[in-house]
């Protein structure tokens, strides 16, 4: 856990991508679950920071 | 033979051996049906319960190719004797053959529009995943990954600008329109997967061919491509398998001149409800070809299927 | 590390031989080679998803060529987010993509790993049961209708058969309970094949002396499934099911022609309802701005599936 927060604090590439990844994934969720239409209707703001953030952090240092 | 304590029992084996024994034999059930069910009668296909003892009949492929009307007891006594086997099954029925179908036509634009894109993904795929492969490419990863990313776009979000681009340049409804759209489709399966064949080639190998004289090109030409030859003819296949099975484009882009198989086989009715042993016809010689090709290159298919990462 | 013995060559040969070897140099060659790819995939992928992006902004009909277009900011993407019918074929979506997943991921799983059991003959059966996801969805879909006919159909004589019901009193693609059901079997019996090959190559892949050690330390047959093939088949396990999601996050094909998103639109799946505002309703500007929607999701998952693809092959 400390590793992780070391590796956002110095911008390496796996925490970031890890950040990205469970964006994108919690968007994809609220995308389609049968909950709240609030959720879906922000769904996909938090995709695309997620798909954006994942697009610029793949290129920081492993 | 030398025991392992890793090796499975032969129970284990049998046990095995019967379970996907019996997946399979459910699996290929729906597509013996088929095969079975243009071989029927109309009456035979409908009947209740299922027939699997039918007389066999080409009927089902006859009413494919054909078109045909209704003739009365009259106008089929004054046709005289049916000249031709075909004749003399529609005649059954009670029906004149009016004139061809269109499924040949259909048939033939896969077969065009299929060979049409594969060529061209071949030649520029193979040359873009080389330079991939050999040389520093500025972005490689992000085009790479672009590359990968275009194919997974759904087709039908895909298809909203394609078809006014087409329009502007005239290009719906034509052959080169989609041996176009499927080769920037297929491109970049078949750069992925090449570039893979290619990585394994070793670099040695130019290096000598360059030594003796060779121009980069040279070498390409007459030292990769043989040695990549397996991994282009798998390639190959992939993007012809895509091409003609594709739909929802050929649905959304196509009505007449281009239209393929898989849009216009669902279309054929027959007179007075569906007609499923012609559906079933069509189907089976749209269908059979993949089969086979399937069986006989199992080995170099079930290689690059997962867009080569199974590769071993 | 080519670049370097490249020039050691071309230093070790006479001028005359290396400016003949040089021809036209790497990076030209290299540009050469990319270009026609590049430029085919900008002109048929990149444009158009820009124009797409333009015209999601927009009001613009196809229909109408001759009114006006206007700009009308985020508009589009407000009406989509909030419209409660397309949260609804999102869920369709989901309910599909949760039971194919599940259904494909047991089952592949399972055939692979009796499939490595090794058996003769285990090769042709392999080949029997992928033959299903090489042909074409949209003909499958079409003559899985015919075998869910409620009185004529084999799939309904087999039910009926095994279970004793009558065939004829339900219909797999007219009852809105089973319709999606209905769509859920038919993509497992194609896809399952996917899954179960996946899953073969990750169980090939776990060296024998893991298991021979295991055997050693008297581990149970049990405890090395959990704590050997599970975790080793894990990585690929997942590339399949990301893979699988994307595709049926955008299935179109096959389901279209099973039941074309009905009855009533119990079936329609994102695809298809995509298809319906932009080809039949003609709604482009609208349509556009919830492909764009589409197209980030699969931007997005497809990222993860290419992080997932690396660590797989670092193996």
């Amino acid at each position: 856990m400390t590793d992780f927060i070391k590796g956002l604090r110095n911008f390496r590439r796996g925490a970031w991508e890890m950040v990205a990844s469970a964006l994108i994934a919690a968007g994809v969720v609220m995308l389609m679950q049968p909950f709240a239409l609030a959720l879906f209707s922000w769904s996909f703001v938090v995709t695309l920071t997620g798909t954006v953030m994942f697009i610029i952090v793949s290129h920081f240092p492993e | 033979m030398s025991y392992s304590v890793t090796d499975p029992s032969g129970r284990q084996k049998w046990i095995a051996a019967t379970l996907v024994t019996l997946y399979a034999v459910i699996t290929i059930l729906p597509l013996l049906w088929i095969i079975g069910t243009s071989f029927k009668s109309p009456s035979d296909a409908i009947a209740y319960p299922p027939k699997t003892l039918f007389t066999p009949t080409l009927e089902g492929y006859v009413n494919l190719f054909t078109t045909r009307t209704r003739a009365s007891e009259e106008e089929l006594k004054t046709l005289g004797e049916p000249t031709t086997w075909y004749d003399r099954i529609v005649r059954r029925d009670g029906f004149i053959i009016a004139g061809p179908s269109r499924f040949p036509e259909r048939f033939t634009n896969s077969i065009i529009i299929g060979f049409g894109s594969t060529v061209l993904c071949i030649v520029l795929g193979t040359a873009a995943a080389y330079a991939f492969s050999r040389f520093k490419v500025p972005l490689k990863d992000d085009l790479l990954f672009f590359i990968l990313s275009t194919r997974m776009m759904p087709p039908v979000a895909v298809a909203i600008p394609i078809f006014l681009m087409f329009r502007q340049l005239g290009l719906n409804d034509t052959h080169a329109g989609m041996i176009l759209l499927y080769t920037a489709v297929n491109l970049s399966l078949a750069v992925w997967l090449l570039k893979g064949f290619i990585d394994e080639i070793p670099i040695e190998y130019e290096e000598a061919a360059l030594i003796d004289g060779y121009t980069r090109f040279q070498a390409f030409y007459k030292v990769v491509i043989p040695q990549a030859m397996t991994g282009i003819a798998s390639t190959a296949i992939f993007c012809l398998i895509f091409a003609w099975n594709e739909y929802a484009f050929a649905v959304l882009l196509t009505s007449g001149t281009a239209q393929t198989a898989p849009p216009f086989i669902p279309t054929i009715i027959g007179v007075g409800g569906q007609d499923w042993p012609a559906v079933a016809a069509g189907a089976t010689l749209f269908l059979v070809p993949v089969m086979i090709f399937t069986i006989v290159l199992r080995k170099h298919l079930l290689r690059g299927i997962t867009f080569g990462a199974v590769r071993k | 590390m080519l670049d370097t013995s490249i020039d050691r060559a071309a230093r070790a040969t006479p001028p005359a031989v290396a400016r003949r070897i040089r021809g036209l140099s790497d990076r030209a060659i290299a540009w050469i080679f990319v270009a026609p790819s590049i430029f085919l995939l900008l002109a048929v992928n990149i444009f158009p998803l820009i124009w797409t992006i333009r015209l999601s902004f927009t009001n613009f009909r196809v229909n109408r060529p001759n009114a006006e277009v206007e700009f009308v900011g985020l508009k589009n993407y407000i009406s989509v987010l909030t419209n409660g019918d397309i949260w609804l074929t999102m869920q369709a979506t989901a309910h599909f993509l949760i039971a194919t997943l599940v259904l494909q991921v047991l089952i592949g799983f399972s055939l692979a790993y009796l499939i490595n059991k090794k058996f003769r003959g285990n090769d042709l059966w392999t080949t029997i049961i992928v033959l299903p996801m090489m042909l074409s969805p949209a003909v499958v879909g079409n003559f899985w209708t015919f075998l869910y006919q409620p009185q004529i159909g084999l799939f309904n004589y087999a039910v009926g058969f095994l279970t004793g019901t009558d065939p004829s009193s339900f219909s797999m693609i007219g009852d809105a309970s089973l319709a999606p059901w209905a769509i859920v079997i038919v993509d497992t019996w194609m896809w399952t094949p996917f899954v179960m090959l996946i899953c073969l190559a990750g169980l090939r892949s776990i060296p024998n002396s893991i298991y021979e050690a295991a055997e050693c330390d008297r581990a149970s047959k049990w405890r090395q499934f959990w704590t050997i093939t599970i975790p080793m088949v894990l990585p690929f396990l997942m590339l399949a099911i990301l893979f699988r999601g994307i595709e049926n996050f955008k299935m179109f094909d096959l389901v279209v022609q099973l039941t074309g998103g009905g009855p009533g639109s119990i079936t329609e799946l994102t695809s298809i309802n995509l298809k319906r505002e932009a080809f039949e309703k003609w709604r482009t500007g609208y349509a556009s701005a919830y492909a764009v929607i589409l197209f980030v999701t699969v931007f997005g998952l497809a990222s993860i599936y290419v992080k997932a693809l690396n660590k797989v092959k670092q193996r």
